[in-house]
């Protein structure tokens, strides 16, 4: 699958402007890391892509085709978990994986329910009523009613909210295996679930693309304007931006990104958080 | 395609709902509120009271359920977020197609659950007079329809609106505005049909039709309206108008619903039940236009073929006349606004004109008649009977079933309104085809006698008579024919009524009634040449009488009816007390007299039974059944508290007030009046001098300006002032 995002932009009724002039190309297989603060128009494209909102200006095609002329095939190759879904609370998983599994129009449903179940582990509560489920058990059937039918798009928003560390392992895991083949729109604010897994990223800011690469690439991006210094050396932290304070045995060691380190600040090796701070902090000023 | 796919499986998810299985259950119990709370079919017809009204009660509470359930529906998706899942997955509009269906569906199955569900009671409750067609029609149009007309008025609310608070305030005003403003009419009563009756013994196929057309006519109209609706379900993040810009994009769409919105208000426009009759009473318009001049009336034959399978009338009529003015005139006849009518004069076709004035039910025609000497009018007349506008909240008439039919006057034949009689009158021969089952019973002297039978069973009936109007009653019939009081009773009942009829012992309380009536107060006035039939009519609200005929109306002998202990101590006795009402009701009007007198034609019915079953079964059977039990009532009612305290029933709820005030209404009539007979025949000289005045007040000489019987003419007759009938 190919999606060109050509030109986008988004502005609401209200007069708020989401996306500007936004141009991607993702293409299958891949898993797309998509980064960026609140409000920076992350759920606006991911709205876009799910037809669920039409863009005001630029075009969405999907393998070449407009998404608004396909929209109904290309709803049968999507998944999509967004960020505050809903369930029917008097349904079982299975009922209401039956449920979705039929609205997608699935031939195999109930072998499709069975992996899907097995994926996300949710075996034992299978047959529990929704409104009997954890917050983290909603989620998990949340994640698999987006992986019934083996779509060739899965867009996520924010997946792992809600789940235990080994759970967000798991599905980090279950991800990228599910990356091999297809494509994967993974949007969070955990910078290590994407740093882990996706190999692609998109980081947005104020409507705006203002990355889209490897990791590596946006990593290679803040090389040089990284680095930690002794909060006590610091004369001045007007030209930083402070990543992270750690209490130590010696005082506060500070990390933090700046267009140009001051000689107080000892280089470091860049993470991607740091990459994706100094990114948004050189955006800001 | 996609939404047949999804039906099933939106159904399945409405079933495995909890709050979808209470709607369901309130709904299907809603019945019982039919025969408590909420009874609208106000007649006392079996049928009525434990058929329509529970039909009628449970149509409109379902009606509020599946209006309720379906908001619940159509706002929990987005109001539980499921739908950020669903929309992704499908459109939107698939998916209100879907659910729309699967509530249709779960409306249908409440509506077979319930019928279902009552059939024993109702079986056991109607008793004798049940019939499967008429419940089963009974729920699908008073019940059934109910639902589907909620589901999309408030599926209607929530799509344009997106708002189950404000959905929830516009469906209960639409229910609201059928309960009140809109109660009236019969159209616009979508919840609540104006159903008053339902006949036992005859068919209801005209009051069926009526709610059919109402609710489909709605059907349409909301279907429309949801259709628009349906354009308007939010899409791409826009709002109404957006979503129905986008959507109204497919010119179908809008077509469809626009389509159904036409349907409805043409067919709300064309309705073929009612007419347009002036709605000032007092019009008298076509009984003053000026005859036409040298014109006379010779005779007339009518052929009348009734289509009972489609409650429809054909006709043919041949007028006779003489034109001695040797000009053309234009002859005025009054016709059924629902026939269309052609003419022919002498041969040759002639203008007929409807005038578009319609008046007492009848749409002024003009037909032009040639300067011949003689002239022969051949009318050619016939299509869907219309009621008067009046009666609208009163429906089922003209009822033309293969069961049951009534021909009145301008719906039998063209009314001729403009042309004085000859020496003869108006010598009329009627002839009318009928299916095997019925049988002709004209409303007056004369007998209707078979003369042709076809090879289907339908037979030809004729009879002649010598009015203008006239009318017609059919219908499976049982006659019996009694000897008493000097005349020959021709007694019709209807075929289904026979049970019933037989464990009254009709014929003998025929037979007794006319006997003792006749013989203590004199013969009746429409007794007249030696017979009298008595018919038994569908449920019309009372009876009348014409001369050699008297009406019966049903309601007045169902079993419930018969079994009312306060008429008498059985069903014969309770027949009997429906009989004297010829005499005293219908022989002898009663004035409506002013609130809280007792004086009503029931005092004089009740009293005249007590007497006749005094005969029939002894002294003590009578005092025990009747003056006793009279007496008990009286002394409760005297020491009732609203009795002593009328200034405190004024200050009850209306509704808690009238049915207080009924309550002692009845004792008034059927226990205290009684009773002050039985003080006036003490103190007249006893039951001879008792008998002598009401003989002499039944056959005195009737004043036609005010033709009632008052409680004035029975004191004067009686010599006692109302002081002297105190009791207290």
């Amino acid at each position: 699958m190919q999606i060109n995002i050509q030109n986008v932009s988004m502005t609401y009724p209200n007069g708020k402007q989401a996306l500007k002039d936004l141009s991607l190309d993702l293409r299958s297989p891949s898993l797309v890391g998509l980064l960026g603060p609140n409000g920076a128009g992350k759920s606006t494209l991911m709205k876009l892509l799910v037809a669920a909102l039409l863009p005001t200006d630029g075009s969405i095609r999907v393998d070449g085709t407009p998404l608004a002329r396909a929209e109904r095939q290309y709803k049968a190759r999507l998944g999509y978990l967004p960020q505050d879904f809903g369930l029917f609370d008097e349904l079982t998983a299975v009922q209401f994986l039956d449920y979705m599994a039929a609205l997608k129009g699935l031939r195999e449903p109930k072998e499709a329910i069975r992996n899907a179940v097995c994926a996300v582990g949710l075996e034992e509560k299978a047959h529990a009523r929704i409104r009997t489920l954890s917050g983290g058990q909603r989620q998990r059937v949340g994640i698999a009613q987006a992986l019934l039918g083996d779509p060739a798009l899965l867009i996520f928003d924010e997946p792992t909210v809600g789940l235990d560390p080994e759970e967000r392992i798991r599905f980090r895991t279950l991800f990228s295996h599910t990356a091999q083949d297809r494509l994967v729109l993974l949007s969070t604010h955990i910078i290590e679930d994407v740093q882990s897994v996706c190999d692609q990223i998109v980081v947005l800011d104020r409507g705006r693309a203002l990355f889209a690469g490897t990791p590596a690439e946006l990593i290679h991006t803040a090389e040089g304007h990284v680095g930690a210094f002794w909060e006590r050396d610091a004369a001045r932290t007007q030209q930083l931006h402070i990543t992270a304070r750690v209490n130590t045995a010696q005082g506060i060691r500070c990390r933090a990104v700046a267009d140009a380190l001051p000689p107080y600040v000892q280089p470091e090796e860049p993470s991607l958080e740091d990459a994706y701070l100094y990114l948004i902090s050189r955006e800001a000023v | 395609m996609r939404t047949i796919r999804l039906f099933p499986l939106e159904l399945g998810r409405l079933l495995r709902s909890r709050m979808t299985w209470l709607v369901i259950l309130l709904a299907v119990l809603s019945p019982a509120a039919g025969l408590t709370l909420y009874q609208p079919a106000y007649a006392d017809t079996m049928l009525s009271l434990y058929l329509a009204d529970p039909a009628l009660a449970g149509g409109a509470a379902g009606g509020i359920l599946f209006g309720l359930l379906t908001i619940f529906e159509l706002d929990r998706a987005g109001r539980s977020r499921v739908d950020l899942l669903t929309d992704a997955v499908i459109s939107p509009l698939s998916m209100a197609l879907a659910r729309l269906s699967a509530l249709m569906a779960a409306a249908a199955l409440t509506a077979g659950l319930a019928a279902l569900a009552w059939l024993p009671a109702s079986r056991a409750l109607i008793g004798a007079v049940f019939t499967g067609s008429d419940y089963a029609l009974a729920y699908l149009l008073f019940f059934g329809l109910a639902l589907p007309l909620s589901i999309l008025a408030a599926g209607a609310a929530y799509q344009f609106t997106r708002r189950a608070d404000l959905s929830l305030v516009l469906f209960a005003a639409f229910a609201g505005l059928s309960f009140t403003v809109w109660a009236d009419d019969w159209q616009l009563c979508w919840l609540n049909p104006n159903v008053w009756a339902m006949s036992d013994d005859f068919s209801n196929f005209r009051l069926f039709r009526c709610v059919a057309y109402m609710r489909l006519t709605w059907l349409a109209a909301l279907a429309g309206l949801w259709s628009i609706s349906y354009l308007c379900i939010r899409r791409y993040g826009k709002g109404l108008l957006g979503s129905l810009a986008r959507c109204a994009r497919r010119a179908y769409r809008p077509a469809i619903a626009l389509l159904l919105l036409a349907c409805s208000g043409a067919a709300c426009a064309a309705q073929p039940f009612y007419d347009d009759s002036n709605p000032d009473l007092t019009a008298m318009e076509l009984y003053e236009l000026e005859s036409a001049e040298q014109v006379v009336f010779l005779e007339r034959t009518i052929q009348v073929f009734p289509d009972t399978s489609a409650g429809t009338v054909a006709g043919r009529a041949v007028y006779r006349f003489q034109n001695a003015s040797g000009q053309p005139r234009t002859i005025c006849f009054g016709v059924n606004p629902g026939y269309s009518l052609s003419a022919r004069a002498n041969g040759a076709q002639v203008s007929a004109v409807r005038s578009g004035y319609e008046e007492s039910n009848m749409a002024l025609w003009e037909v032009a008649i040639p300067g011949d000497q003689t002239v022969e009018l051949e009318l050619e007349y016939g299509g869907f009977p219309k009621d008067w506008n009046i009666s609208s909240t009163t429906q089922g008439d003209p009822e033309i079933s293969g069961t049951y039919l009534c021909l009145e006057n301008q719906n039998l034949a063209p009314y001729l309104l403009n042309v004085l009689p000859g020496e003869a009158g108006y010598p009329t021969t009627v002839e009318i085809t009928l299916p095997a089952a019925m049988t002709a019973v004209p409303f007056g002297s004369s007998d209707a006698e078979v003369t042709a039978e076809a090879e289907d069973g339908a037979r030809t009936w004729r009879y002649t008579c010598n009015s203008l109007g006239g009318i017609l009653y059919a219908g499976d019939y049982i006659r019996e024919d009694i000897e008493a009081g000097g005349i020959t009773i021709q007694f019709y009942y209807g075929r289904k009524h026979r049970a019933v009829m037989e464990a009254a012992g009709a014929a003998d309380a025929v037979k007794a009634v006319v006997d003792y009536c006749a013989g203590h107060y004199g013969p009746l006035s429409f007794g007249a040449g030696g017979a009298l039939k008595l018919v038994q009519s569908r449920v019309a609200g009372g009876g009348y009488a014409t001369d050699g005929a008297s009406l019966l109306d049903e309601a007045d002998f169902t079993a419930a009816n018969l079994g009312d202990a306060g008429k008498g101590a059985g069903a014969g006795e309770v027949m009997i007390h429906e009989l004297v009402h010829q005499w005293w009701g219908l022989g002898n009007m009663f004035d409506v007299p002013e609130e809280g007198s007792p004086w009503s034609a029931e005092g004089l019915t009740v009293y005249t039974t007590y007497r006749i079953v005094k005969e029939l079964y002894g002294e003590a059977y009578a005092q025990e059944h009747y003056a006793d039990q009279w007496r008990r009532e009286v002394e409760d009612y005297y020491l009732n508290f609203y009795v002593r305290h009328p200034e405190y029933l004024e200050k009850l709820p209306q509704e808690e007030r009238l049915t207080i005030s009924n309550s002692l209404s009845q004792v008034r009539r059927y226990c205290e009046m009684p009773l002050k007979l039985l003080r006036a025949e003490a103190l007249v000289g006893g039951e001879e001098a008792m008998d002598q005045i009401l003989h002499d007040l039944f056959n005195r000489e009737i004043d036609y300006t005010y033709p009632y019987l008052t409680y004035q003419d029975f004191l004067d007759a009686c010599g006692l002032t109302e002081e002297a009938l105190d009791l207290g």
